[in-house]
């Protein structure tokens, strides 16, 4: 038996219902306790890899394969099913679709028992593991009540218990919070430092190099584009396929001598009344339960394009439900356009505030792209007249004009999160709020979704600023503050513990870190820069600034 | 794993057996809270269209599946007991439904939507009358009881919601499907 | 919306009996009075009791069932005056036929038509849905309690034990495990919808308009859950889901002193019930002669 891990011999891999190759001649070998780190984005292959060595290709996947996949010397279709997932342990990207058990002990358990492992044995393995990952605490708790991060170190535990020598992480970080990532990439470095080969699938180069990666392995379309030492990254790989630190992202655009231009300032909208008010809101949703929001005080006015921060569990979604209605304060009161929650209903409210909820699933219903978006204006009751012109210029607007007849539940992720917002365009709502606008994107589509959204040139209005008086997003992602927001709330502990620019709200590092909000290498540069450019801007725009 | 014979009973079936089961608990539990239509004594429980449509989609197994143990759970959370008669009847239900599978090609071409719906029919007298014939025995009603009482409500609000809800279910699967390339 | 059980931790003697005994149990009073086809009340009482000694023993709190109960009682009620409106053609009930002297006669006219029947309802008729309703009772008193007091974690484990597969048993558990998700994803479906202007309070048109109007609630949680459960798929596959016999954990059900007293009990029942109808020809239906005095 060789000693290497994993050996990758001239990969080739097509889908039967697909045309075109996913993957073309990938060789590469790893060694015991080296972490990889795969990234590229949507569709450059990464997946189809990921699964070609952990088995799933050609086992659940149909297609043709060409190529070997060998764990120490065994090719990866020729080790039984029972013995694979004690040769690659995988960690799928969403937990909640990863854990199968109703509570966290037999969640762990769950693959000893498919080996049909004597209960000693599996008992003996799900404690080592609890202690292994500092779990300990989560053993006798209900797996569906747990946090997002909870719920990825206990998928990991799950697939720990198996023993692999090889572990295949499939972009970990997609549903966590950063803190959350944070302490993520800090145990995968410690599995690799323990003697696992880790393979960490991940377009969020940025975050994953935290995890320390001994090399890199960029895909586009379906080839190896480099793989090598993270230090030596060749300025071929594109930063607007993955995410890279800003000071690289500065780097690569100098070295490619694109023209650099002075940004123009963001501009300061006049504030005229407000469109939504907070007034001393308190909000429970039972004398018996604790309050989510104390004593909240908010003023939304025409050009805001406020970014919510703040973690996981503080009352940020509360927040919102309060400004379009489906909640009501406990005590104090909110006023839409004047008028007081309590009296609207949520179609009322409805006229002028839309919400786009975090995924686009929980809302496409409709056969056809026209019949989803007739439905909120029908709803609203809407001149019947009307809503065909409705749903031609927000169409239009998001870019999605030709797509009528399609249907919303056959679309890609990001035309589908389009079409979400095209159906709040189509009510003609005044004030536009999302939800984790860019969760369930890779990099270069949520940055192509979010510029499509609020970009100006030459002072033309934006898709948002044409369409909406104002805008107010949730993210866990500081640098979509730092890039697209005019105004910042830093939310925690039950009320709003900062309100203001950007550039004043996320200037205090200790503060953000109190509220489990990470500060990224975008703000640091920017921070360090603001002297010169007078106010945030994207890492692109920042080369022109940087000696 | 993409494996379209009927009869076949691995990973595929036991995971969209007990999702068609939660969502068949889920509804019929949503159906004691929200008011919905309901005509003398025939209740219209959205829910049975969800198991219909699951045993066109995966099959029978899924169907059995889904019936027996989405009926039990939705009994257990609204409190009512443990009834074996009615969650084998449902099970039936989607278990005779679940044979339409291996008919349907396209789940948006109508000839495909009338089979599904012509096979749910059928499942729900089949699933039905079981489960009102065993009333008879357990209960000691007689057979017009058992077929006035129980049968022919439970048929008709079960049939409409079918006819109604599955193809809109299946036009929407047919998307789905078609985004996806396993 | 979130999922909660009725189950509650209680320290009863019922929850400490195997859950398998409480199904096998049942399973013999039924089999008690089916099979010998008891309608004597004479028997049917002392059964009774004792599924309400069961019953109260599992210590389930008024507030619990107080909004169960009066369904239960309605359907029981409507079932069993049905029955006595129609009975006679077939089934257990064709006792009823006995000539019996009539209380009173019951009109029944078919809604905007001259034609109807009157029913005769009869000594015989009304002691029959007495001891029908006791009888009834005397069964859904063993399952009501069901999921007040057997924790859903083990519904999986005990179907494993009662001899079904690996598989079918993992799919109980594997559905507990997806009902408080689907509930939430139908709350924030909901919401999602009532922020595009939907009301389903305000549902207009006919019954086939209304139930279409549904769709909005149920498409995105039926279709979110067909692709989850792909993933799901995959997940279990690369846990050996399915390629080996498996290990239960929580297979540490084991008979007690209790749980053998009790299946002794539901032996003897049975036991009991076809020697009094086969060897002794007791415990078929017979009107006693105080009813009949009562009337006549």
């Amino acid at each position: 038996m060789s000693d290497k891990p994993l050996v990758v011999e001239n990969l080739t891999f097509k889908y039967r219902t697909r045309p075109e190759l996913a993957i073309e001649g990938i060789n590469l070998e790893l060694k015991q306790g080296e972490l990889l780190l795969i990234a590229g984005s949507s569709g450059c292959g990464k997946t189809t890899l990921a699964r070609c060595i952990n088995g799933l290709i050609p086992r659940s996947y149909r297609g043709e394969r060409s190529g070997k996949v060998l764990f120490h010397d065994r090719e990866v279709a020729e080790i039984p099913i029972p013995e694979m997932a004690q040769v690659v342990g995988t960690l799928l990207q969403d937990p909640e679709r990863q854990i199968v058990a109703s509570n966290v002990y037999n969640e762990i358990a769950f693959g000893p028992e498919n080996l049909g492992l004597p209960h000693a044995e599996i008992f003996s393995r799900v404690d080592q593991v609890l202690k292994r990952l500092n779990l300990e605490y989560l053993r006798d708790r209900e797996t569906f009540n747990l946090s997002g991060g909870e719920k990825q170190k206990v998928a990991l535990a799950g697939v720990l218990t198996m023993n692999p020598s090889v572990l295949l992480l499939d972009e970990p970080l997609a549903s966590l919070d950063p803190a959350s990532a944070h302490e993520a990439l800090q145990v995968f470095r410690s599995l690799a430092d323990e003697g696992k080969t880790v393979i960490l699938v991940e377009h969020r180069v940025e975050d994953a190099i935290e995890a320390r990666p001994d090399r890199l392995l960029y895909m586009e379309d379906g080839r190896i584009k480099y793989l090598g030492p993270i230090r030596d990254l060749p300025p071929e790989i594109d930063h607007r396929q993955v995410k890279l630190p800003a000071p690289w992202v500065v780097q690569r655009v100098k070295a490619l001598g694109e023209p650099l231009e002075e940004s123009p300032r963001r501009k300061v909208e006049e504030r005229g009344e407000p469109l939504v008010v907070f007034e001393d809101v308190d909000f429970r949703y039972d004398d018996e339960f604790p309050l989510i929001l104390q004593n909240v005080n908010l003023n939304i006015y025409p050009g805001d394009l406020i970014a919510v921060l703040g973690p996981n569990g503080a009352g940020k979604s509360t927040l919102v439900k309060h400004s379009i209605g489906l909640l009501k304060p406990t005590k104090g009161r909110v006023l839409i356009g004047g008028e007081d929650s309590r009296k609207m209903s949520v179609a009322q409210i409805a006229h002028t505030l839309g919400y786009v909820f975090q995924s686009p699933t929980h809302m496409l219903y409709a056969p056809s792209v026209k019949e989803e978006l007739e439905f909120g204006p029908k709803n609203l009751g809407y001149d019947s007249a009307l809503i065909p012109k409705f749903v031609r210029e927000s169409l239009s607007a998001v870019n999605m004009t030709g797509f009528e007849e399609y249907p919303p539940l056959g679309l890609s992720f990001g035309q589908q999160k389009r079409t979400t917002i095209a159906a709040v365009l189509a009510m003609r709502s005044k004030i536009l709020i999302m939800d984790e606008p860019t969760a369930g994107q890779d990099f270069a589509n949520y940055t192509h979704f979010m510029e499509a959204l609020c970009k100006t040139s030459d002072g033309a209005h934006s898709v948002l600023s044409a369409n909406f008086a104002a805008t107010l997003f949730i993210t866990h992602d500081v640098d979509l503050a730092v890039t697209y927001a005019n105004r910042v709330l830093l939310f925690g502990d039950k009320h709003i513990i900062a309100d203001g620019t950007p550039e004043e709200v996320l200037k205090d590092e200790s503060l953000l870190l109190k509220y489990r909000v990470r500060p990224t290498s975008l703000l640091r540069l920017n921070l360090e820069l603001l002297p010169k450019t007078g106010g945030f801007l994207p890492a692109e725009s920042l080369a022109y600034y940087a000696s | 794993m993409n494996d379209k014979s009927t009869w076949a009973f691995g990973t595929r079936q036991v995971v969209y057996g007990a999702i068609g089961a939660a969502l068949y608990g889920v509804f019929s539990w949503a159906t004691n809270i929200f008011p919905l239509p309901a005509a003398g004594n025939v209740t219209f429980r959205p829910a049975v269209a969800v198991l219909i449509f699951f045993g066109a989609a995966y099959g029978p197994w899924v169907g059995l599946l889904a019936g027996f143990i989405g009926n039990t759970l939705g009994d257990a959370l609204s409190g009512w007991g443990f009834y074996w008669n009615w969650s084998l009847g449902n099970g039936l239900m989607g278990m005779v439904a679940g044979l339409a599978m291996a008919a349907i090609k396209d789940f948006r071409a109508q000839a495909d939507i009338i089979k599904a719906v012509g096979w749910g029919l059928a499942g729900i007298v089949v699933g039905m009358l079981f489960a009102s014939l065993t009333e008879m025995i357990t209960g000691g009603i007689d057979l017009n009881t058992a077929l006035i009482g129980y049968f022919t409500p439970a048929v008709i609000g079960n049939a409409v919601v079918t006819i109604i809800l599955v193809p809109i279910l299946m036009i929407a699967f047919a998307a789905v499907a078609a985004g996806r390339g396993r | 919306m979130l999922v909660t059980w009725k189950y509650r931790r209680r320290n009863t003697i019922i929850q400490r009996l195997d859950p398998r005994t409480r199904l096998v149990f049942f399973v013999f009073v039924i089999l008690a009075l089916t099979i010998p086809d008891i309608w004597d009340l004479r028997i049917i009482l002392p059964l009774f009791a004792v599924s309400l000694t069961l019953f109260l023993l599992s210590r389930i709190e008024w507030k619990d069932i107080r909004r169960i109960l009066p369904y239960m009682f309605i359907l029981v009620f409507f079932i069993v005056g049905l029955n006595g409106l129609l009975s006679g053609r077939g089934g257990p009930s064709s006792v009823t036929n006995l000539p019996s002297p009539v209380v009173f006669e019951v009109p029944i006219k078919i809604p905007f038509t001259d034609i109807g029947w009157d029913i005769p309802i009869t000594v015989s008729k009304m002691w029959f849905a007495i001891t029908q309703i006791t009888r009834m009772f005397t069964m859904a008193m063993l399952v009501i309690p069901i999921p007040y007091t057997m924790d859903p974690n083990i519904y999986g484990t005990a179907f494993k034990r009662m001899g079904a597969s690996d598989k079918v048993s993992f799919t109980m558990d594997l559905a507990f495990r997806f009902l408080p998700t689907f509930a939430r994803d139908f709350t924030i479906t909901m919401d999602a919808q009532r922020a595009r202007g939907y009301e389903l309070e305000k549902l207009k048109g006919g019954l086939v308009g209304r139930l279409q109007r549904l769709a909005p609630l149920i498409i995105p949680v039926v279709m979110q859950s067909t692709v989850t459960g792909e993933e799901v798929i995959d997940a279990m596959d690369l846990r050996a889901f399915g390629t080996k016999p498996r290990t239960w954990l929580r297979d540490n059900l084991k008979y007690a002193g209790r749980d053998y007293v009790l299946l002794g009990l539901g032996v003897a029942i049975f036991i009991l019930c076809c020697v009094l109808k086969w060897g002794f020809g007791i415990g078929g239906y017979f009107v006693p002669e105080f009813f009949l005095n009562l009337f006549v």
